[in-house]
């Protein structure tokens, strides 16, 4: 609003003006010089006030000024609204009526002189045809007051008080003659202020009723302020005073208003005082006077706050203005033709103002677009058009000035903090067709819509022509006559102060920049970033063509660092802000900004900017540099032109290996941009992964080259004593591999790496980032890429045109195991058997594969039922024995075994001792140990071997009864029957009954191998009344080096038993227990012996029932002939009879009893002798009849060799002429009981 | 005069450009029309393609800032934002965001048809502007949500085509690629020549 006239676009507030007191703005009438010879002077006589009360009272009636309030009716209507002024003794008024200027003289006695404001007063400046001007708005606002609020002492003092109160009625009635001579209807009002002591209620109202009537004002214009009030009771006296006053301000205004509308209802043009002479000698219209009363009701209406009303008349008075009679008629050469058009301004802004005050939002919008477009289409018609600098102008200062309306009525619909960007319309057009741009927005759209129009008029101005551009004082005469009708300079300068041709003439930036900032932080209040972002580049344009570099870094460099263009893709934007950044960067010598901003623009998702030459080593030539810049980027803060990615060929590793993998970076830089030189590489891991770094050597080798992938091995070897030495991805690991490799990236080149990265420690790692380095001798570049896991990513080159896709979830990473074991366990001599009853001695032997020694130590652990506790010899250490904490567990933990060399081997021997029980076991070595190198980390080795512990040998048994040969002692012989008494010294005497028997055992190997079995023997136990030794019949060499016995064959063994009781009286059965032990040894091993006994069935011997035995023997000479004792034993205490029966046969002849009964005495014994002879060799066996036994045939048992074991008879066999123990069809001896 | 008389003439808006945003804010697709300058009786876009795009980037803002309103109040299941903001008395934003977050903004010339060609779209809606002072053809409310109904369907055409994968366009992480089906641009192109205001299918 700047560029209007001060106080032409003001709202209109009543004017308040004091008198009396002296106030901060001393008073300025404001008067110009003319005026100033003609004015009315009101003087007050008293001495202005200078009470601590006085001024605390106009202080406050000052901070109560509502010139600058918003001008809004939304808030609960005020009180009042006074425009305050002070004054302290005196004030100026301008005259009424205005004296014709000198030289002319009054045409008629009768005349009327006028006011210095109407256009029929000469020395107006509307004189004769103007319309109305700011100085008639200012006359009001300023000048002349609705109010004088004159300010006196009411004295205490009672002899100064009828003096004192006789001066001010003096004084006022002084001021309000003056004034009603002035032709104002300025209302008076008189505060009085008590002074300290304070008077009598009754005496006091008598005075000021005395001071009202004499000075001849009403009771609502005098008030009386009590002394030394508090501060509160103060304002309230004067809130109240104001509001009083405001009703009397507001009635003044009415006054006014109502003198207009019957000026204008008088329907004639009033004649100028002095008719014009000069010019075109015309008068202001009778539509002219319509506007201007218009005008004036719509001005007096706002006073009144009136709003409606003052709408209704501006709307009257703008289309009036704007009517055919009116503007369409003033020449455009006229000066009136911009006064009309500042009227129409000053119209359409106050008309704006009113649809603001009602809330009339998009009513508003309407109205700036319809003014704007009316002015538009006027000045196309009948003016200079709207394609020059001066339409521009307008239209920035019509967008700022409804940006300044909107502030002034601050809506609070559209504060920042509702966020809201627009206002929805008004109701009453809500379902209209309504422009987008009628939906209120807020004044950041209409600052940067002025300062696009401010743009416009700059390029306008720079389109003027060199010869309008020259100052009018060197021009011919002709030139000025032709660009004075040819611009529109309504208020802005003419094309030769617009834009001179040698000197800097209106600085358009400025004003760009202003506004643009203005709409930027209206746009960052409501969070419009990316608006913003926007409205700061348009800024930075104009800063470029100001050279402000540093405003334009200041500016675009958070823009270019923190909004997310890039990251969202909006390429062209980021590239906009890039390019903008750097050329201020260049100017200000900022080599960082340019270094990493040529850096990013290498990308070829950029635009190529066509003659510019790309190369990053070049990015500092135009800029000095006092220390080589080192420019750090981290990862996402530029868009890289260098696309990376790695890849692990496996899953898993184990650590002490090497893992293949493949590091790939790909320049996506512009075609033909110079290819860039990078002087090393970092990949970086999570995890126990060294640091890899790749230096760049122009002589290493590639691999492969096909097209623009190039594939190379880089060879990596660890350097352990490089310290530290980069910022970026700093870790504290010192172990780092280095390789070299030709690094030069040209544009659109893809440069693979085979790496073979050896890993340390288990675990997870990943591939983290890798940090490109370039560094050149005018600065150092570091620039971070993290690696990203995508499906594109994971291609695996095998040659420059072959890939392969790793299909696995996250090849950037890799798992690597424990590593491992390579110290081996060994047992050179395992069996798949072992036997029971062998000592066991098992061999180890480790073997330390690894590349160092290792210290290693030894958890043996047995396993299985009942396992034996075992010994552990190392070589150079202690045996240590097993313990077994549980019974299926044997185990010793943590024996040493000391070091053990680089491929070296220690052995170590388990003993076990005989185990009785066929069994198996689990036995487990574990062998831990630790490298030198790392010797937090042990390293496990386990061997699990199954220990099967079988029973060498089975045997099965068989029990033959023998006669034994000596004779049964005869009851009757007393010596050789009874024993002696027992006696300790002398070994009791067996003298009972005898009986021999032969073991016959058939054992079997059922080892898996041969055994040498060495000996066969029984142990015998028996009851002490029973005496027993064996006699062993056996196969075995008798030298004692036993015999191979091969797996699963049978063998036998035999052994004759003899047995006596102890006494003939004790005859009853008597157990046996026998076992077998057999002495064997393994072959290889001869000298450990060992004897596994295998128990034999419990036997019973005796007995006192009777039985038969028979016994053969042969004779071969002359004839053959067999002889057959059948012996009938009768051990009981009764005496039996026995039948025995021999049936003859066919196959043999015999001689003895064939058939014949025994009887036998209580323990005896007889024998009955048969002689068999066969009678050929084809003849089978014979027959031995039966023998009976109180009903029952007895079993004849073979007694002896050569007798069939089925017993109950037997037979001959013919062709050997051998007895044949064939029972079958033999006949039983019989014995019958007498 | 040429250009007085083309100022009297109501220009009635037509599209000035459609852009389609990812869901990661990324640009997808932007397609610019031509609007007729009536000072040089040209048809030619409005603004630069750079322009345009700091033009549909400055929605996002817009839609940042409607989103957490409508979640605060629980509001605009629709996805249609209506209007966005105007640019200038020319230029407004219109904008309608789909359930999986992809934006569809139309941008148009309130005045960028030229008048004749005109007549024919907006006489059976019969109302011209006659009210002092507004210039052009007004929109209704809503009256956006045709062209956005016309291009969801062309995007639900697009995705519905197997080779078009939406996660490579609109990754997790990251801008991704643009949309280069030529049938979904000529889709484009015919919604946003063939709009003009009151009509009710494209």
């Amino acid at each position: 609003m700047d560029e209007y006239p001060a106080g032409s676009l003001d709202h209109s507030v009543p004017f308040l003006l004091t008198l009396g007191t002296s106030g901060d703005p001393t008073y300025q009438s404001g008067l110009s010089a003319v005026l100033k010879e003609q004015a009315i002077l009101i003087r007050s006589e008293l001495p202005p006030l200078d009470s601590d009360q006085a001024h605390a009272l106009l202080r406050y009636i000052q901070n109560r000024d509502a010139s600058d309030l918003p001008c809004n009716g939304r808030d609960a209507p005020k009180k009042h609204r006074f425009h305050v002024k002070t004054a302290e003794r005196s004030i100026l008024l301008p005259p009424r009526r205005a004296r014709l200027p000198d030289g002319i003289d009054m045409p008629s006695p009768t005349a009327v002189l006028h006011s210095p404001y109407s256009p029929l007063s000469p020395i107006s400046p509307l004189y004769p045809d103007g319309l109305i001007g700011t100085q008639w708005i200012r006359k009001h606002q300023d000048l002349v007051p609705s109010v004088l609020l004159c300010f006196y002492t009411l004295t205490s003092d009672p002899t100064l008080a009828t003096l004192n109160d006789n001066k001010i009625k003096t004084d006022v009635n002084n001021i309000r003659a003056l004034l009603s001579q002035s032709g104002y209807k300025t209302r008076l009002a008189v505060v009085l202020l008590s002074d300290k002591t304070s008077a009598s209620g009754d005496h006091v109202q008598d005075r000021l009723e005395s001071l009202r009537r004499g000075c001849g004002i009403d009771a609502k214009s005098l008030f009386l302020v009590p002394p030394g009030d508090s501060k509160e009771e103060l304002e309230r006296m004067a809130e109240n005073m104001l509001t009083t006053l405001y009703t009397a301000s507001l009635d003044y205004y009415r006054d006014l208003g109502r003198h207009s509308r019957k000026k204008r209802g008088r329907g004639v043009a009033p004649q100028p005082t002095v008719p014009p002479t000069s010019g075109t000698s015309q008068t202001l219209s009778l539509a002219g006077w319509n506007v201007r009363y218009d005008f004036k009701s719509a001005v007096f209406a706002e006073y009144r706050q009136e709003m409606d009303v003052a709408l209704r008349s501006y709307e009257q008075a703008y289309e009036n203005l704007l009517s055919s009679e009116l503007m369409e008629v003033i020449p455009s050469w006229s000066p009136r033709w911009n006064e009309a058009r500042f009227l129409a301004d000053v119209l359409a802004v106050r008309c704006l103002r009113c649809l603001l005050w009602n809330g009339q939002h998009s009513a508003a919008a309407r109205r700036w677009q319809s003014h704007r477009e009316r002015i538009a289409d006027f000045l196309d018609r009948r003016g200079r058009g709207t394609g020059n600098y001066g339409w521009e102008a307008w239209e920035s200062r019509w967008a700022l000035l409804m940006a300044n309306l909107m502030e002034k009525a601050s809506i609070p619909e559209l504060a920042p903090v509702t966020h809201k960007l627009y206002l929805q319309p008004e109701k009453n057009v809500m379902g209209e067709r309504l422009q987008p741009w009628e939906f209120l927005h807020h004044t950041g759209y209409w600052y940067r819509l002025s300062a696009k129009h401010m743009q416009a008029r700059r390029d306008f101005a720079h389109a003027i022509p060199e010869d309008d551009r020259r100052s009018p004082s060197m021009s011919p005469a002709s030139f000025v006559a032709k660009s004075a009708f040819a611009y529109d300079t309504y208020m802005c300068p003419d094309p030769f102060e617009e834009y001179p041709l040698h000197r800097g003439g209106f600085d358009h930036g400025r004003f760009v920049v202003e506004r643009l900032m203005k709409a930027r932080s209206e746009f960052l209040k409501r969070e419009q970033v990316r608006l913003a972002a926007e409205v700061s580049l348009e800024c930075a344009r104009e800063l470029g063509l100001t050279e402000e570099w540093s405003g334009i870094v200041k500016l675009l460099r958070p823009l270019w660092k923190d909004l997310p263009f890039r990251s969202e893709g909006w390429t062209t934007i980021a590239e906009l802000l890039s390019w903008n950044l750097r050329a201020a960067a260049v100017e200000l010598d900022d080599a960082e900004l340019v270094v990493t901003i040529d850096w990013e623009l290498l990308n070829q998702t950029f635009q190529k900017r066509p003659n510019w030459e790309y190369d990053i080593t070049k990015a500092l030539d135009q800029i000095d540099t006092e220390s080589k810049p080192i420019v750090s980027l981290a990862d996402g803060q530029i868009l890289p032109f260098i696309w990376t990615s790695f890849l692990f060929r496996e899953e898993e590793g184990k650590a002490g290996q090497n893992v293949r993998s493949q590091l790939t970076i790909k320049s996506n830089a512009h075609q033909g941009s110079t290819p860039v030189s990078l002087t090393s590489l970092y990949l970086n891991f999570s995890g126990s992964l060294d640091r890899v770094v790749i230096e760049h050597d122009d002589a290493a080798a590639v691999q492969e080259k096909r097209g623009n992938t190039s594939i190379s091995a880089v060879p990596l070897t660890r350097d352990d004593a490089e310290a530290e030495v980069t910022d970026l991805g700093a870790t504290n690991k010192s172990v780092i591999l280095q390789g070299a490799a030709d690094l030069t990236l040209a544009p659109g080149q893809t440069l693979v790496f085979n790496l073979e990265i050896p890993l340390r420690e288990p675990g997870e790692t990943e591939a983290q980032s890798l940090v490109v380095n370039l560094d050149t001798e005018e600065f150092d570049l570091h620039h971070e890429l993290k690696f990203h896991q995508t499906p594109k990513t994971n291609f695996w080159y095998l040659s420059g045109s072959a890939t392969k896709r790793i299909a696995r979830p996250n090849p950037l990473a890799i798992k690597v195991q424990p590593r491992p074991p390579k110290l081996e366990i060994k047992c050179p001599v395992w069996k798949d058997q072992y036997y029971t009853d062998e000592a066991i001695v098992l061999e180890f032997e480790l073997t330390n594969g690894e590349d160092i020694e290792a210290l290693a130590k030894l958890d043996a652990t047995l396993f299985g039922e009942n396992p034996p506790a075992f010994t552990v010899d190392i070589a150079g250490h202690e045996s240590q024995t097993s313990s077994s904490s549980r019974s299926e567990e044997s185990k010793l933990i943590g024996a040493p075994l000391g070091t053990i060399e680089s491929s070296k081997t220690s052995s170590v021997q388990l003993r076990l001792p005989p185990v009785d029980r066929s069994s198996q076991y689990d036995l487990t070595l574990k062998v831990t140990y630790f490298l030198p190198t790392n010797p937090g980390t042990p390293i496990t080795q386990t061997t699990a071997f199954q220990l099967n512990i079988v029973n060498p040998f089975e045997a099965n048994y068989d029990l033959l009864p023998r006669v034994h040969p000596d004779p049964w002692p005869s009851l009757f012989d007393a010596d050789g029957v009874r024993s002696a008494a027992p006696d300790d010294d002398v070994p009791l005497a067996f003298k009972g009954l005898s009986q021999s028997w032969c073991l016959l055992t058939r054992y079997a190997s059922f080892a898996s191998e041969p055994l040498r079995v060495v000996d066969i023997d029984v142990v015998l136990s028996s009851l002490p009344s029973v005496r027993c030794h064996a006699i062993k019949h056996n196969n075995l060499p008798s030298s004692g080096e036993g015999r191979l016995v091969a797996p699963k064959t049978i063998e036998e063994a035999a052994f004759e038993l003899k047995a006596q009781k102890a006494s003939l009286d004790e005859r009853g059965p008597s157990p046996l227990d026998v076992s077998l032990v057999i002495k064997w040894s393994r072959p290889e091993v001869s000298d450990q012996l060992n004897s596994t006994t295998l128990p034999v069935p419990r036997f019973n011997l005796f007995g006192t029932e009777p039985r038969v035995l028979a016994t053969v023997s042969h004779m071969f000479t002359p004839h053959p002939l067999v002889v057959l004792t059948v012996y009938i034993e009768n051990a009981s205490n009764h005496l039996l009879t026995f039948g025995l029966t021999m049936e003859p046969s066919d196959e043999f002849a015999f001689s003895g009893p064939k058939q014949t009964s025994l009887s036998l005495l209580p323990v005896q014994r007889r024998g009955v002798e048969y002689r068999l002879v066969p009678f050929d060799d084809l003849g089978g066996g014979g027959e031995v009849g039966g023998c009976w036994y109180y009903q029952k045939v007895l079993r004849v048992v073979p007694g002896g060799e050569g007798l069939g074991d089925e017993g109950g008879g037997g037979g001959l066999d013919s062709r050997t002429g051998r007895w044949r123990g064939d029972g079958k069809g033999s006949k039983g001896l019989e014995r019958v009981m007498v | 005069m040429c250009k007085s008389s083309a100022q009297d003439v109501d220009h009635p808006p037509s599209i000035a450009c459609l852009g389609v945003i990812g869901r990661n804010n990324n640009p997808l697709h932007i397609s610019i029309f031509n609007s007729y300058d009536p000072s040089t009786n040209l048809f030619r876009p409005v603004r630069t393609p750079l322009q345009f795009s700091l033009l549909l980037s400055s929605t996002l803002d817009i839609f940042e800032l409607r989103s957490r309103a409508h979640a605060a109040q629980g509001t605009g299941l629709t996805g249609d934002f209506g209007l966005l903001h105007a640019v200038d008395e020319k230029l407004a934003a219109y904008g309608f965001e789909t359930n999986t977050g992809v934006k569809f903004v139309v941008v148009v010339d309130m005045r960028g048809r030229r008048a004749s060609t005109a007549a024919a779209g907006v006489g059976e809606d019969g109302k011209k502007s006659s009210a002092v002072g507004t210039t052009g053809v007004g929109l209704r409310e809503g009256e956006m949500r045709v062209v956005f109904k016309a291009m969801q369907a062309a995007y639900i055409r697009l995705m519905q085509n197997p080779f078009y994968d939406p996660d490579e366009h609109s990754p997790l992480t990251g801008p991704g690629k643009k949309i280069t089906s030529r049938r979904f641009g000529e889709e484009m192109r015919k919604i946003g020549e063939g709009w003009v205001p009151g009509v009710t299918s494209l």
